[in-house]
């Protein structure tokens, strides 16, 4: 704009302004809406709903989608970690070997020349060896860690006597992976040379066309031809040490533990809901009579009670203890919703709106139902929200110490309760029931995070 | 002048417990002639909101009565008592932030009286609703925003609108303006005025804003620490007040005049107002008041009046008692 | 004096002295030059003040009056540092103590500003104090923290400090704690703290807008007589026009983000150069209303800081609005000596009977 303005008369002509009262401009939003909004915009509230409900559609329909019983046991596959599909070669039925004996040519103390007659697989492992002059016999060893190290030769699985045997087959427990054998030369006193013979073998899956029709790996044996290669059922997340896959585990663990940890804390917020907004609404003795009877309640111990409702209800141990931790957790665990709603409830009693409506000529009932116990439907919301995930966690840890679901019913509680035991040689199962409580709890409780926020700043009252 | 409302001797103690008590109103009667605006000024502390409530019912009155067109009041009320005074007596509350509903529209909350006196929620109550929003200078589209969308002044409107729909005879204001802005507090209490001459209202209305409440008041009563000082005529009370309170009150407000105000006497007022808890017989001014006789401290002045008529003055202090000529201390 | 021009064409006398600080005798002790502060929100950006010129003489009171969302609070908050800079930032503009920018330096002849040399007071003491420290430490606080006393020493020191703000008893007050304190009591318990260090300047944000008119009436008369003893600068920020009139020697207008008006308080009381003043005067009850007469509201509400309009302000309440005030923001007129409003009406070409309209007593 230039410097010098320069006006005409026509420019300080009066001029009729508009002294109406400003429209509000942007879009009507209601309480609800605008928290659904809020909530959005938090990005990780908005990921932990996320989460939550792709959980709830596991629980739900993942069992339709993955069909799986997870109660079969799959004996090859017994605590088998996360992998890709196994398949299995199509080979001949198994038929002994003879086995291979040479005369030892030269001296030494250990054998030389280490190698397998054929390629190893899981129906056997052929050695061959170059034995030695002045041994009089041989011991195979095998191991699935390298023994280089510290000369942790593993198990025995094979004592020859005879200078002159030179080969050794494995049939025991073969499994498709890595092994490393060594052969010892033992003398006539039966002591062991220290030196050893190492070999690497990598043993493949084989089946015989009617054991893999027997075990349900294929339809028709007939149509097989060694050489051909079928699959093996897929258990993505692995298998636990009965051979139970994981996956369906999970699915129907989720079902047992969102089913408590949801249905649980509808139903004590719904006790709390009433009994709070009773004794806000009644004040005086009646409040305080229902409120020490509640601070009574929170002193009770939680697990005793668990106990003592399983006796009651004449459930034995090994038999499934959902229904008295139910009961146990609603008895329990309403006190707390209890107060926070009638301190809503004491708090919106003051607020002009209800002295306005009673003046009106509201009836009791109506004030209460209409004005005061929406406005703790925020309070209860996030309460329901920490609630799911205590209770969830509060069923795992019953189903740890074995109070809770029993087994075949997975549980995630009871799954990581059996994975403790294979934690160092097969941690995946111990892993995945662990990580999923885990996320399943932070996501509850990052989106009942999330859900106080959106709401918080709304019952403070925006300006 | 017929008395619409009248109060003889209400009375409002809140128990503490442990015999303790917060005497918030003490025996206080004030009449209110039909179609008169009533000022009813005081500090905090003084119970002035504790009346108003008491008055239309939502305290229960601990002592004393209130008529209504020579109809006893119920001294305390059932949701069947409301229902019946809801047409005749109602209030506007005083924060505009905290007297609305967030969770309800506008249409829903100005609504809420036609349906809850079976007007439905038809057409018919939709046409009622968009006609009071214009009514206080809203635009009918309003009917469908949330509280928090509208500013101080428009919800103080909707609050009018939400009181005004059922067309009472009486309206207790509690502090209608006190949380609006300057220019904001003028629109609204024009707007009161307009409506007052369109259904002949009586009003209370109830303020700390001395200056407000003279210019709309026909009467003004001061209230203290629960009791009335002091009532009469508006301009009456504000120009040429009787009691010491009164003055004191007075020369404390500020006036938009720099000249009258370096040429004003302060009248220094020591301390700070007393508990209302446990109040003693006595003078409850006594321990502040720059004119404090022996006898103040001792025996509670009675509202007594100084004129007749509709120029009517009460004071409830010792100085204009007939005989006393009495020592000051 | 220098000119200079803004991007609005503004060629507004923008210097050190060039705002409210009128009147003869005592030099500007705080000077605030074209100050422009903007907010970020999720909803945009929010200019709250808008080039703001203001400056208050030693010893004497400089009143910011305007309503709620007008930016009084804001400027004086900017200036002293307590707005969180993340979403509020100051664009343009310096405050000078003593010639130095206190925008830009915090500390000033290894003295610290804030608390030290300017000291702030505000409308809720009962958040402004802490309260699970007894009153007199926190009043001893800053005497430690600026003046190096021992605990001790400054203990002491604040007993004294608040025994001038007439708390009775102060001894055993300052081994109060808040809650112990009505809310009177506690104003004068904020005032110690902040004259303490005995600042030049002390900024008083709407300091009795909490209180009781009796209450009010004392810590005015309180703040009066620390005026006069300690010879401090006093910038009070009120919507009320009765406070403004008892109080102060100068005034500013403020209505969104800019000043609208200022003078001494004779020239904008019985002088005023703008329809906003005029409107609030119209508006306030005072002794001269009359129920012939009436207040006449100010119709509308202010303009949407988050797009300030270009032209005035004022312009969609304004009962003498001229064409050019819509798309030309209004530059700064001197009405009188040291009285200054922006405003078109005050432009030599207009017409001279909507500017006499102005020149008179307050309707």
């Amino acid at each position: 704009m230039s410097v010098a303005l320069r006006f005409s008369a026509a420019d300080f002509e009066p001029v009729a302004t508009e002294r109406t009262l400003q429209a509000a401009s942007r879009p009507s939003l209601s309480y609800w809406q605008d928290t659904w909004r809020r909530l959005k915009q938090n990005r990780r509230a908005s990921a932990s709903l996320g989460t939550v409900v792709a959980l709830g559609a596991l629980a739900v329909a993942g069992p339709w989608v993955w069909r799986v019983d997870p109660s079969a046991q799959d004996v090859d596959q017994i605590s088998q970690a996360p992998a890709w599909p196994p398949s299995a070669l199509i080979v001949e039925p198994y038929t002994a070997w003879g086995g291979v004996t040479a005369e030892p040519t030269q001296p030494g103390d250990v054998v030389t020349d280490v190698r397998l007659a054929e390629p190893a697989t899981t129906q056997a492992v052929r050695l061959v060896w170059e034995p030695v002059i002045g041994a009089a016999g041989y011991v195979v060893y095998r191991s699935v860690y390298d023994p280089a190290p510290d000369r942790a030769l593993g198990l025995p699985v094979g004592e020859m006597v005879g200078a002159n045997r030179a080969s050794f087959e494995d049939r025991l427990d073969l499994e498709p992976r890595r092994y490393w054998y060594s052969v010892v030369v033992m003398d006539g006193s039966r002591a062991e040379r220290e030196t050893y013979a190492a070999l690497v073998v990598d043993a493949v899956r084989t089946v015989s066309a009617e054991d893999a029709e027997s075990r349900g790996w294929a339809q028709n044996a007939g149509a097989l031809e060694p050489g051909d290669r079928i699959d093996l059922p897929y258990h993505p997340l692995g298998t636990d040490y009965l051979g139970r896959d994981l996956f369906a585990r999970l699915m129907y663990g989720a079902r047992v533990s969102l089913f408590i940890g949801v249905v649980a804390p509808l139903l004590f917020v719904l006790v709390g809901i009433v009994w709070g907004s009773a004794a806000g609404f009644m004040g005086g003795r009646a409040d305080q009579l229902l409120m020490r009877f509640a601070d009574f309640v929170i002193a009770l111990p939680f697990l005793l009670f668990v106990i003592l409702f399983k006796i009651a209800f004449g459930i034995g141990p090994g038999e499934s203890g959902v229904f008295p931790m139910l009961v146990a957790l609603v008895l329990l665990g309403w006190p707390s919703t209890a107060r926070l709603v009638r301190g809503q409830i004491l708090q919106v009693r003051q607020e002009g709106y209800v002295s306005a409506s009673q003046l009106l000529g509201a009836r009791t009932s109506y004030l209460v139902f209409r004005h005061m116990i929406p406005q703790t439907m925020g309070v209860i919301l996030v309460t329901l929200t920490f609630a799911v995930p205590s209770a969830i966690f509060t069923e795992a840890f019953l189903s740890f110490i074995g109070m809770g679901v029993a087994p075949p019913t997975p549980s995630w509680g009871s799954m990581a309760n059996e994975g403790i035991r294979t934690m160092l040689s097969h941690p995946h199962e111990l892993l995945f029931p662990a990580v999923i409580i885990s996320v399943t709890v932070l996501a509850f409780n990052l989106l009942g995070d999330g859900l106080r926020d959106a709401l918080d700043v709304r019952m403070r009252g925006r300006e | 002048m017929s008395a619409l409302v009248e109060a003889r001797g209400v009375t409002k103690h809140f128990p503490l417990g442990r015999g303790r008590t917060v005497h918030a109103v003490d025996d206080v009667s004030l009449t209110i002639a039909a179609q008169e605006i009533v000022g009813l000024v005081g500090e905090s502390g003084s119970g002035k909101s504790t009346f108003g409530k008491t008055l239309v019912g939502l305290h229960d009155k601990t002592a004393g009565d209130v008529y209504l067109e020579g109809e006893k009041l119920p001294t305390r009320y059932t949701a069947a008592d409301y229902r019946r005074y809801a047409r005749r007596m109602q209030m506007i509350f005083q924060d505009p932030y905290s007297s609305l509903n967030p969770r309800m529209t506008v249409g829903e909350i100005i609504g809420e009286g036609p349906r809850l006196h079976g007007g439905g929620s038809g057409a018919t109550a939709r046409e009622e609703v968009g006609r009071w929003l214009e009514r206080v200078g809203l635009d009918r589209g309003h009917a469908a925003r949330y509280p928090h969308e509208l500013s101080g002044g428009q919800r103080q409107r909707v609050g009018i609108a939400r009181a005004l729909v059922l067309e009472p005879t009486f309206v207790v204001c509690d502090e209608p303006i006190s949380a609006l802005d300057v220019s904001v507090q003028a629109q609204i209490v024009r707007l009161l005025g307009e409506i007052k001459a369109d259904l002949g209202l009586t009003l209370l209305f109830i303020a700390h804003d001395l200056s407000m409440v003279r210019y709309v008041s026909d009467r003004m009563a001061v209230m203290y620490l629960g009791s009335l000082v002091e009532v009469g005529r508006s301009d009456d009370v504000y120009f040429r007040p009787l009691h010491p309170y009164t003055k004191i009150l007075v020369a404390s407000n500020p006036e938009p005049d720099p000249r009258s105000e370096r040429q004003r006497a302060t009248i220094p007022i020591a301390g700070e107002i007393p508990s209302p808890v446990n109040i003693r017989a006595g003078c409850r001014f006594a321990t502040r008041c720059p004119e404090v006789m022996a006898v103040c401290r001792t025996v509670t002045p009675e509202l007594r009046a100084m004129t007749d008529g509709a120029d009517e003055r009460r004071v409830a202090c010792h100085l204009y008692e007939p005989a006393s000529e009495m020592r000051r201390v | 004096m220098t000119t200079s021009k803004d991007a609005a064409g503004d060629t507004a006398g923008v210097a050190a002295g060039g705002g409210a600080g009128g009147g003869p005798g005592g030099a500007a002790v705080l000077d605030v030059a074209d100050l422009h502060v903007e907010f970020d929100t999720h909803g945009g950006i929010v200019k709250a003040v808008r080039g703001a010129s203001f400056s208050v003489r030693q010893g004497k009171t400089l009143a910011i009056v305007g309503e709620s969302g007008c930016g009084k609070s804001v400027s004086v908050q900017s200036i002293m540092g307590l707005i969180p800079m993340p979403p509020g930032r100051i664009t343009r503009g310096v405050a000078r103590l003593d010639g130095i920018d206190i925008i830009k330096q915090k500390i000033i002849n290894g003295e610290e500003v804030r608390g030290n040399r300017v000291g702030m007071i505000f409308q809720d003491p009962m958040s402004a104090l802490n309260p699970t420290m007894r009153v007199g430490d926190q009043i001893a606080e800053t005497l430690q923290v600026h003046r190096g006393l021992s605990k001790r020493h400054a203990f002491a020191r604040a007993v004294e400090v608040l025994a001038t703000t007439h708390i009775p008893e102060a001894d055993a007050r300052a081994k109060q704690y808040p809650f112990a304190f009505s809310g009177g009591m506690l104003q004068r318990a904020m005032i110690a703290m902040a004259i303490a260090c005995e600042p030049d300047v002390l900024i008083a944000d709407e300091p009795t807008t909490a209180l009781d008119v009796t209450i009010q009436a004392q810590i005015l008369d309180l703040l009066e007589e620390l005026q006069r003893k300690n010879g401090m600068a006093i910038v009070l920020i009120t919507h009320d026009l009765g406070v403004v009139a008892r109080m102060a020697d100068d005034v500013a207008v403020m209505y969104a983000g800019e000043i609208v008006e200022s003078g001494s308080v004779d020239d904008v009381f019985y002088r005023s150069a703008h329809p906003y003043t005029m409107g609030l005067k119209a508006a306030m009850p005072s002794y001269a209303t009359s129920k012939a007469i009436g207040l006449r509201p100010i119709e509308g509400t202010p303009p949407d800081l988050f797009d300030p309009p270009a032209g005035c302000g004022y312009f969609a309440r304004c009962p003498h609005a001229m064409r050019l005030c819509d798309p030309h923001s209004p530059h700064r007129f001197e009405v009188g000596p040291e009285h200054h409003a922006r405003c078109w009406l005050h432009h030599p070409s207009a017409p001279r009977g909507a500017a006499e309209l102005y020149r008179g007593e307050p309707v």
